[in-house]
This record gives C-alpha cells, structure tokens and sequence, in this order.
C-alpha cells in the first residue's frame, strides 16, 4: 500500500484547517435540527469554499457570491461586492487560503493520507487538464449564471451541478436531519452524489484532484501567487537544489522552478522539508537570487575554512 | 517586495468594490441568498 510522504509540522497545518473548518459552521446544533443558520454574518463571505447551506455555516461562499451576483432581477448585474471579496483574500493571501483556510482542501488532504495501492503525483495530460478549472469560473460560475438564468432566478450552475462542498457540507447533513428535504432529492442529488464520489475516490489516488483540475475558487486565488502579500519566498544562495521541496509538493510541482506558481497552494510543505531553510513564507513574492551576495557567501566560506 | 506593492493596490480595489457593493445593496442580496437553503446547491433545486 503506498502512503503519502510525512513532513514534519502537518500536524500544526491540519489543527488550523479543523479550526477554521469548524469557525465557518460553527453552530453544530443545526445539524441536528436539519435547518441552516440566518445570522446576519452570513452577508459576509468567507475565503475558503464553504456552502452557505451547510447548516453549521455562519458566512457566505464566496463563489455561490458571485454567481447569485452576476445578474439580479433579471438584469446583468456588475458582483462588486463578491468580487471585491475575491480580490481582497487573493491580493492578501493568494493559494495560502487553499492551504490553510479551506474546509473542502481539508477533507482532500485527509483522504490523501488513506494508505491506497498507488499514490500518483503525476500522470500524462495532468498539466493540460489543469486548465479545466479556468473554463469551470469563466463559464460556470460567470457567463452561464449571467446570460443562461432566467428571468427571475439566477442559476449558479457551478454549485448545481459540481460543486461536492456543498453536497458534502450541505445536502448530506440537511437531506440526513430533514426527512422534508430528503423527499425531494431526485435525478440532480444523485448526480452530485456521483461527482462527489469520485472527487473522493480520485483523492485517495491523487493530492487534491478538486484544487488541480476543477476548483473555480483556486482558478481565481491562483492569479494573485505572483503578487499577494504574504508569500512565498526562494532564496538561492541557501538552495543546494536537492528536490526534497518538490518530493513533497501535494501539487505536483517544483517550487524552485516555479515558487510563484499558480498552481502553488501555500501549504508550506516545501519550506519545512527543506534542511537548508531556502523557501520561507514572508512579505512578497521574492527570489533572492543576488549572484553578487550568493558570490560573497562562498568567498566567505572560502576564507573561513582557510 | 515590490511584487507586494501590486498586492497591496489589489487589495485596496477588493475594498473599493466591497464598499460600492455594499452601498448599492449587494450585501443584502448576498445575505438573503445565504439564509434561504439554496435547493441548487444541495442537489435539491
């Protein structure tokens, strides 16, 4: 049975998922009572994908946002509330709230550590079918609810018909607790009972196949890797270019490479697999690759050991 | 760190846009969206 790879301080990582998992819905009574919270704060998104109709839920998903926004009284609508929202986490934190603050990100990362036969970091097509998850935000989640709703509904076509968060965290705990909702489930909650199954199934196999090939949230937090505030930095003159960072990766990729990739989801693992503390989270995306410093150290070294 | 000043400018359209958003009603729509279970997203609608 193969198992993924432990590095030290998952642990620390994994306490802070269940933390901020357990922050979002944090009126567990719900679930008991099969009904969905209607506090005020749920005006207020929060950064990772959390279905606003999970009982426990005390914010709002800043994807089904967006796509509730994309048009209003059957009218194309500007979503600068939901959009703002985005552009906020991402301008901050970047992939680091796939990472850390992501509940869904969460339950992928555990169902990783399920000893299975195989453990694939990579295969033939994996790269392309990265792509995916740009077509699912630009046409699920904006110009099929924009241009394909009706007059009066705006259909998030994302969260109908793939979002596995919200069957996960919404649908099973209501339709459980609910027996009124439970009798409406029809063709379209089997579907998504499908999509999650494989969701999961394809996460005993591969490190979160949801964030690689179809989240529209890590499509869009994605673009700000290269500019958001906290982020990851390279330094090239403690780097040996061992691969123990990209050994590690859940991603698939080469954070030496590519330490600002969009692809990058901050996990930090990189950086504590690292034995010469070349990769570090800190203020800005940076490579110091300063030949002249990285030159001074070696002629330092070099005088020292004489 | 000068990527992090494109970052913080990011940022500071996010809030801009928050703001517009919240004056033009948006919040609320987000608020009454939220309260309701959404049949779509549970498989349901």
């Amino acid at each position: 049975m193969a198992k993924e790879k432990r590095v030290k301080g998952d642990g620390k990582r994994h306490a802070i998922q269940a933390a901020v998992t357990l922050a979002y819905n944090f009126k567990l009574w719900n679930f008991l009572s099969g009904s969905i919270s209607q506090g005020k704060t749920k005006s207020i998104c929060v950064p990772g994908l959390n279905c606003y109709s999970c009982p426990g839920a005390v914010g709002a998903c800043p994807m089904g946002a967006l796509q509730n926004t994309v048009r209003n009284g059957g009218r194309i609508s500007f979503p600068y509330y939901a959009l703002g929202m985005l552009i906020l986490f991402g301008a901050v934190l970047g992939r680091l709230i796939c990472g850390f603050l992501c509940p869904f990100g969460f339950v992928q990362d555990l169902l990783y550590k399920i000893p299975f036969f195989k453990k694939l970091r990579s295969f033939r097509g994996d790269r392309a079918l990265r792509w995916i998850k740009y077509a699912v935000l630009l046409l699920l989640c904006i110009l099929f609810p924009m241009f394909l709703s009706g007059d009066w509904v705006t259909v998030p076509f994302f969260c109908k018909y793939i979002c596995p968060s919200g069957m996960l965290f919404g649908a099973i705990p209501l339709t459980l607790a609910n027996p009124a909702l439970a009798s409406q489930a029809g063709g379209l909650f089997w579907w998504k009972i499908a999509v999650l199954a494989v969701i999961v199934l394809l996460s005993l196999l591969i490190s979160r196949p949801f964030c690689r090939y179809l989240c529209p949230l890590g499509a869009f937090y994605g673009l700000f890797n290269r500019i958001a505030i906290v982020n990851l930095q390279h330094s090239e003159d403690k780097c040996t270019h061992c691969g123990a960072c990209e050994a590690v990766c859940p991603m698939g990729i080469d954070p030496v490479k590519d330490y600002a990739s969009t692809e990058c989801i901050r996990c930090t693992r990189c950086a504590r697999a690292c034995p010469h503390g070349a990769l570090h989270l800190g203020i800005g995306a940076q490579k110091n690759s300063d030949k002249k410093q990285a030159a001074a150290n070696r002629r330092k070294a070099g005088r020292k050991n004489k | 760190m000068k990527r992090a000043y494109f970052g913080i400018a990011a940022g500071v359209i996010g809030l801009v846009l928050i703001a517009y958003g919240v004056l033009s009603g948006q919040a609320g729509l987000v608020l009454q969206k939220a309260i309701r279970v959404c049949l779509e997203c549970v498989g349901l609608g």
